[in-house]
C-alpha cells in the first residue's frame, strides 16, 4: 500500500514536471524535433562514416563529408555528399536539393565514367548507397506525409506513432518515434509490417552538444528481419559556416568546393 | 549352442513368445519418433567436400533454397502481360510475402522487382517495377517493354514466350516447404482463375512432398505387402496355423528393426522406408521351409517337440547360409559411401539376422505348443493336398528334368548367348537421375516441372563460382610504417597484432584487415584517430588491389564464361556480375543497346555496383560477388534437372577451361543442388559396383566353403550370374536409366537370389546320393523340394508387388525390379542348374555307378 501511495505521488510530480510540455500535440512535437533533427543551425558539415554489417556480420565501410544548407528551416535544403572512400568510389558524389512535400531534385556525379546524372524523382526509401539506410533517413522524411498520433509519454520522451497518408512509395504500415524531450531529437524510430511486426529500427547511439546543438553522432539503422545493420558515424560536425548557395550547384560535381571539404 | 537353444525354446515355449512379444514392444515404443529425412543432399555425408563446398557457396553468397511458382496465361495475346494476370501476379507475391519462413528480403517477383531505366536523357531511374498492379492494357504492356530490357529479369522472371511469369521463393529451411506450399496453394485457392494456370515446383517442395508420400508408402504398400503374403501362404498350405507363425515372425522381425533404427537415432530416408517391404517376404521364407518340412513329417501322435528340434536340426545349415548370403548381400551396401543406403543395407541385414534367430527359436516354440488337435488337422488337410500333387505347378515342374536334360547343351549355349547379348546391353547402360523423376508423370509437382521449364529458361539451379587469391606486395608494409610516423607505442602495438592476425600462409587478407582497421577506426581515441585513419586510408588502397572482380579483366573472363556456357547450348541462362554492371552501364550512359557494354576501369565497375546499390534491392549485388570482390558466381539455369545433363554442362566447359585458361590466382567449383545430385549418383555408381564385386566374391567364397567344392561353389553361382546380367542387359536395352533403386538392387539381388541355388544344390546331392542314381535323384528334386523353390519365388515376387500400388517412382522400380529378379532366378536354378548338373555330372556325382 505504502509503495503504491509512492508510486502514485511520484507519478503526480512527474506529471506535474512535464506539465509544460505535455500540452503539446503530436503535430506540434514532430514539428519540433524534424527543426533539431534536420535543420541544426543555418548550414553544417561533417564527415561521415558507415559501417555496413550484412546478415553474416561481413563488413564494408563507406566515408564520405557532407555539407548542408536550409534554404528555409522546416522547408527546402540542399546537400552535397563527396565520396571519400573507399578509394574506387572517391569523389562520387550526390546533390540534393530537397523539397519536403515535392519531388526531390537529384545529381549523382560519378568520376569513374566522368559522368554527370540526374536521378529521377521517384521514391526516396530506396537504400543510401547500399547502407541498411534508406535515402529518406540521411535527409529526413517530409513530416506531412504521415498523420501523427501521440500514443503515450514517460519522463523522458513522447512516443508518436505515424501512419502514412498514402501507401504509395512507402513499405511500412506505420512507424513509432519516441523523441527525447530534452534533445527534441528521436532516440528510436520502429517500423511495423502489415503484419503488425517491428522489421526496421533506428537508434540514435550518440548524441552530443555540437556548438550548443545537440546532434545525432552516432546512428544505428538495423533490418530486424536479418540482422543486418549499419552505423553512421558524424565526426568533426560543425554549424553556421555560412556555406553560400553556390556551393550546392551542378559545377560542385566535377569541381568539388575543396575549402569547404577540408576538415 | 545351437542345440542349447533350441533345447530351451523347444521347453520352453511361453517363455520364448514373451520375450519376443517383450521385444517387439519395447521395439515400437520408438517408433513414434520417427524423423523423416528427405533431403537429397543427404545421399552424400556431410563431410563430404562437394557438399562442404556446396554449403559455404550458398552461404557466401547468401543464396537460399526456392521454391518456384509459375502463373501461366496461355489465352491472352499479351501472355502473362495483361492487368488480370498481373494483378493476380501482385496479388499473390503480397501473400507470399506473408508467409513465415519466407525470406522477404530475396524474394524475386515482378512486384518486388526494381525498374533501371532513364526517364528522360541524362536521367536515371530506380522505381519498382509494379508497385501496383496495372489497370490498363497500355500499362501492362510498359511493363513488358521494362522487363525486355533487364537481362536479369527476362526469361527468369517472366518467360521468354511471355506466356509465364515466375516468383522465385527463398525459404530459411527446407523442412518448411511442405507448410509453406500448402499456405501458397490455399493463397491461389483465393485467386482469379478464369485465365491463369499456376504452378509450384522446385526441390525443396519436392522433396517435402516425397516424405509426405513416403509416409503413405510405408502405411499402405507395406501392410499391403504382409496382406498379400498371407493370403498366398495360405492358399499355398491351406492352414491359418502353420501361416501364422511366419506372418508373427514377419511382423516382430519389422517392428523390432524398425523401431532399433529410430531409437538410434536415424532418419527414415527414401531408402530405409523400404525396409519394412524388404524383410516382410525374407523373414517368411525361413519359417516356411521349416513349417513344411514339419507338416510332412508329423504324423498324428508323433512327438512334436522331438521332431521340432529335429527339424531345425537338418534345416540348420541352409538356413544359415541363406541368411548369411542375404546378409552378405546387403551389408556390402556399406561400401557405397552414401548414408542412407548404408543404413538401409545395414539394417536390412540386421533385420535378417533377427528373422534367422526369430526362426531358430520362435518357430520351434510354436511347433511344440501348437495343440495336438490343430496340428492333426493340419497335417490331414496338407496331405491330403500333397498326397497326389496334380496342380499345375506340380505338373510343370515335373516337365522340366526331361527338357533341361535333353537340351542340356542348347541351354548351355543359351547361358552364353545370354551373357553375351547382356554384355551388349551393360555397355549400353544410361546412368542417369533426377529426383524430380522419383514422382510420377501425373503428379501435380512432375506437371508443374514440365509446364514452367518448357515456358522458362529453367528452374534446376547450378552454380560456378570463382575464387582470386593476389598478394598486395611488400611495399604495403612500408606505406603502412609511414602512416604511423610519431603515433603512440599502443596504437603501433595494436597494428602489428592486427598485422600479425590477418596473415595466412604469409599474405594480408586485405579485406579482412580492412574491416579490423574500420573498426579501430569507429573506436579509436581521439589523440590517435588521426594515425588510424591515415593508416586505414594506406590498407584500403592495398585492399584495392585485392578487389578481383572489379578490375575489368576479370569481369571480362566471367562475361566469356557466361557466353561460353550460352554456345554450349546446355544451359537456359545464366546470371552474374557482367548482367548487372553492363545494364547499370547501359542505363548510365546512353540507354541505347550499343552501350549495354561492361565499364572499362575499376573504379567504373565500383561506382555502377554502388550506383546499382542505391536502389530497393541494394543486396542483390551480393549474391554475385562477395563484398571483398574476391569470388564471383555464376548462376546457371538449366531446363532439365537430369545428372546427364549436368554431366554434359560440367564435361563441356571443363574442356572449355582448358582451352580459355583462367586468369592467375583464380579456381573455378561447381555447385548448387543439381550438381550435387551428380556427385552422389557418381558415388553411388561406384559404390554400387565395389558393392556388387565385393558380395559376389564373398557369396562365391561361402558357396565353394559350403560345399567344400570349388565347382559346385561356381554352379551355385551360375543362376544369379545369369540373372544379374540379364536383368541389367534389359536395362541397357530398353534405356531405362541407371538410376537410384536400380542402382541398389544390384547387390542385394545377390544375396536373395543365391537362396535358390542352395537349396536346389542341397536337395538335389541329397536325393542322388538317396536314389543312387542322377536321373532319378533330379526327378525327385522337381517333386517336393521343387515345389517348396517355387512357392518361396512367387511368395517373394508377388509380396513385393504391393510396390507398383506406391505413389512414387522409386518404390515401383523395386518392386517391379525384385518381382522379376526372384522369378527369373528362380527359373534359371530351375532350368539351367539341371543342365549343368547332366553335363557334369561324371565330375559331380563320381561315385555314383550308373553314370
Amino acid at each position: 500500500m505504502k509503495a503504491l501511495i509512492k508510486h502514485t505521488l511520484a507519478g503526480t510530480a512527474a506529471t506535474l514536471l512535464s506539465f509544460g510540455t505535455a500540452a503539446m500535440d503530436a503535430n506540434e512535437i514532430i514539428e519540433k524535433s524534424n527543426l533539431a533533427a534536420v535543420y541544426p543551425g543555418d548550414d553544417g558539415r561533417a564527415e561521415a562514416r558507415m559501417m555496413i554489417v550484412d546478415k553474416q556480420g561481413r563488413k564494408q565501410l563507406r566515408q564520405f563529408s557532407i555539407l548542408r544548407r536550409n534554404v528555409e528551416k522546416g522547408g527546402d535544403q540542399q546537400y552535397l555528399v563527396v565520396f571519400t572512400r573507399p578509394s574506387d568510389v572517391a569523389r562520387t558524389t550526390f546533390l540534393v536539393v530537397k523539397h519536403p512535400g515535392n519531388d526531390d531534385d537529384r545529381w549523382l556525379y560519378l568520376p569513374g565514367l566522368d559522368l554527370v546524372k540526374r536521378i529521377a524523382a521517384g521514391d526516396k526509401r530506396t537504400s543510401f548507397v547500399g547502407s541498411t539506410f534508406f535515402y529518406e533517413d540521411i535527409s529526413g522524411r517530409d513530416i506531412h506525409a504521415d498523420n501523427y498520433t501521440l500514443t503515450g509519454e514517460t519522463d523522458s520522451h513522447w512516443l508518436l506513432k505515424a501512419t502514412p497518408k498514402s501507401q504509395q512509395g512507402v513499405e511500412f504500415t506505420y512507424f513509432t518515434v519516441k523523441i527525447n524531450k530534452q534533445t527534441l531529437l528521436p532516440d528510436v524510430a520502429e517500423y511495423y509490417d502489415t503484419q503488425g511486426e517491428v522489421y526496421r529500427r533506428i537508434t540514435a547511439m550518440t548524441v552530443e552538444q555540437v556548438q550548443g546543438l545537440p546532434t545525432i553522432t552516432q546512428m544505428k539503422a538495423e533490418n530486424v528481419r536479418d540482422g543486418s545493420f549499419t552505423i553512421n558515424q558524424m565526426r568533426n560536425v560543425q554549424y553556421n559556416m555560412g556555406i553560400p548557395e553556390t556551393v550546392f550547384t551542378e559545377r560542385s560535381l566535377r569541381m568539388p568546393p575543396r575549402e569547404w571539404l577540408e576538415f | 549352442m545351437k542345440h542349447q537353444v533350441m533345447e530351451y525354446s523347444v521347453e520352453h515355449p511361453r517363455t520364448v513368445f514373451a520375450l519376443t512379444a517383450l521385444l517387439t514392444l519395447l521395439a515400437a515404443l520408438f517408433i513414434p519418433r520417427i524423423v523423416v529425412d528427405t533431403d537429397p543432399e543427404n545421399m552424400l555425408p556431410h563431410s563430404n567436400a562437394a557438399r562442404l563446398l556446396h554449403e559455404e557457396v550458398k552461404q557466401r553468397f547468401g543464396l537460399s533454397d526456392m521454391i518456384v511458382v509459375g502463373i501461366v496465361n496461355e489465352d491472352d495475346a499479351n501472355g502473362v502481360y495483361n492487368p488480370a494476370t498481373l494483378t493476380n501476379l501482385h496479388k499473390l507475391s503480397a501473400a507470399i510475402l506473408n508467409i513465415e519462413g519466407v525470406v522477404d528480403d530475396d524474394l524475386m517477383s515482378l512486384p518486388v522487382s526494381d525498374n533501371i531505366t532513364q526517364k528522360e536523357p541524362g536521367e536515371i531511374s530506380f522505381h519498382w517495377m509494379m508497385e501496383v498492379p496495372p489497370t490498363t492494357q497500355a500499362q501492362a504492356e510498359q511493363i513488358r517493354s521494362w522487363v525486355a530490357r533487364l537481362p536479369m529479369l527476362q526469361n527468369t522472371l517472366v518467360s521468354g514466350d511471355n506466356k509465364a511469369a515466375g516468383i522465385y521463393i527463398p525459404i530459411t529451411a527446407k523442412d518448411q516447404s511442405y507448410r509453406i506450399y500448402q499456405e501458397i496453394l490455399s493463397i491461389i485457392n483465393g485467386l482469379d482463375q478464369r485465365h491463369d494456370e499456376f504452378h509450384i515446383t522446385g526441390l525443396p517442395v519436392a522433396e517435402d512432398t516425397f516424405g509426405v508420400e513416403m509416409f503413405k508408402q510405408m502405411a499402405i504398400s507395406a501392410p499391403a505387402a504382409g496382406a498379400l503374403i498371407f493370403m498366398l501362404m495360405l492358399f499355398f498350405f491351406r492352414s491359418a496355423a502353420l501361416v501364422t507363425a511366419p506372418m508373427l515372425i514377419a511382423m516382430a522381425t519389422v517392428i523390432i528393426t524398425m523401431g532399433v533404427m529410430i531409437g538410434m537415432g536415424f532418419p527414415v530416408h527414401i531408402m530405409s522406408s523400404m525396409i519394412p517391404i524388404f524383410l516382410m517376404p525374407i523373414a517368411v521364407v525361413d519359417s516356411v521351409h521349416m513349417l513344411s518340412e514339419f507338416n510332412d513329417k508329423y504324423r498324428p501322435g508323433c512327438d512334436k517337440k522331438a521332431l521340432a528340434k529335429e527339424i531345425v536340426g537338418d534345416l540348420f545349415q541352409p538356413m544359415l547360409y541363406t541368411s548369411i548370403t542375404s546378409v552378405v548381400g546387403f551389408a556390402s551396401l556399406n561400401t557405397a559411401d552414401i548414408p542412407p543406403v548404408r543404413v538401409f543395407g545395414s539394417f536390412i541385414a540386421i533385420g535378417i539376422a533377427l528373422a534367422f534367430l526369430l526362426t531358430i527359436t520362435f518357430v520351434p516354440a510354436y511347433m511344440a505348443s501348437l495343440s495336438d488337435a490343430t496340428l492333426d488337422k493340419m497335417s490331414r488337410r496338407v496331405h491330403k493336398q500333397d498326397q497326389h500333387p496334380n496342380s499345375a505347378l506340380a505338373r510343370l515342374l515335373r516337365l522340366i528334368p526331361g527338357f533341361s536334360l535333353a537340351g542340356s547343351k542348347l541351354l548351355m549355349v543359351l547361358v552364353v548367348v545370354t551373357f553375351a547379348v547382356s554384355g551388349w546391353g551393360i555397355s549400353k547402360i544410361v546412368i542417369n537421375d533426377n529426383p524430380m523423376n522419383w514422382f510420377e508423370a501425373d503428379h501435380p509437382i512432375r506437371n508443374a516441372d514440365v509446364v514452367l521449364n518448357n515456358h522458362f529458361a529453367g528452374t534446376y539451379e547450378a552454380y560456378l563460382s570463382f575464387d582470386a587469391s593476389q598478394d598486395v606486395g611488400a611495399s604495403f608494409s612500408n606505406a603502412a610504417k609511414d602512416a604511423l610516423q610519431g603515433s603512440s607505442e599502443a596504437t603501433q602495438q595494436a597494428w602489428q597484432t592486427l598485422l600479425a592476425q590477418h596473415t595466412v600462409d604469409g599474405q594480408f587478407q586485405m579485406a579482412e584487415l580492412n574491416t579490423a582497421v574500420m573498426e579501430q577506426l569507429f573506436e579509436a581515441d581521439t589523440g590517435q584517430a588521426d594515425y588510424w585513419d591515415a593508416l586505414a586510408q594506406v590498407v584500403d588502397k592495398a585492399a584495392q588491389g585485392q578487389k578481383f572482380f572489379l578490375q575489368p579483366e576479370n569481369v571480362a573472363y566471367l562475361e566469356r564464361v557466361q557466353q561460353a556456357l550460352a554456345a554450349s547450348g546446355l544451359v537456359g541462362k545464366t546470371s552474374a556480375l557482367p548482367d548487372l554492371l553492363k545494364t547499370v552501364n547501359r542505363e548510365l550512359l546512353s540507354g541505347e543497346d550499343s552501350d549495354f557494354t561492361l565499364p572499362q576501369s575499376a573504379n567504373a565497375n565500383a561506382q555502377a555496383i554502388l550506383t546499382y546499390q542505391s536502389s530497393h534491392r541494394p543486396n542483390h549485388v551480393w549474391h554475385m560477388v562477395t563484398p571483398d570482390y574476391r569470388s564471383a558466381i555464376i548462376w546457371l539455369q538449366l531446363t532439365s534437372g537430369d545428372n546427364q545433363d549436368m554431366s554434359k554442362v560440367v564435361d563441356y566447359m571443363e574442356n572449355w577451361f582448358k582451352q580459355n585458361p583462367m586468369p592467375q590466382g583464380l579456381q573455378h567449383h561447381w555447385s548448387g543442388l543439381t550438381y550435387i545430385n551428380v556427385i552422389w549418383q557418381d558415388a553411388m555408381v561406384t559404390g554400387m559396383l565395389e558393392s556388387l564385386a565385393s558380395s559376389f566374391i564373398v557369396v562365391a567364397l561361402m558357396m565353394i566353403f559350403l560345399f567344400r567344392s570349388v565347382l559346385w561353389g561356381i554352379i551355385a553361382m551360375l543362376p544369379l550370374s545369369v540373372t544379374i546380367s540379364f536383368i541389367y542387359g534389359l536395362i541397357g536395352i530398353t534405356g531405362k536409366n541407371y538410376d537410384m533403386p536400380v542402382a541398389v538392387l544390384s547387390a542385394l539381388t545377390l544375396g536373395m537370389s543365391i537362396d535358390f541355388a542352395i537349396h536346389f544344390i542341397e536337395r538335389t546331392r541329397a536325393l542322388v546320393q538317396e536314389k543312387g542314381s542322377w536321373r532319378a535323384g533330379i526327378r525327385e528334386v522337381f517333386e517336393e523340394p521343387g515345389r517348396a523353390i517355387s512357392r518361396n519365388a512367387i511368395v517373394i515376387a508377388l509380396g513385393f508387388t504391393p510396390l507398383l500400388i506406391a505413389p512414387l517412382v522409386p518404390y515401383q522400380t523395386v518392386g517391379i525390379f525384385l518381382a522379376s529378379i526372384m522369378a527369373i532366378s528362380c527359373l534359371t536354378t530351375l532350368v539351367i542348374l539341371p543342365a549343368i548338373m547332366h553335363l557334369l555330372r561324371r565330375v559331380l556325382f563320381k561315385e555314383l555307378a550308373d553314370q
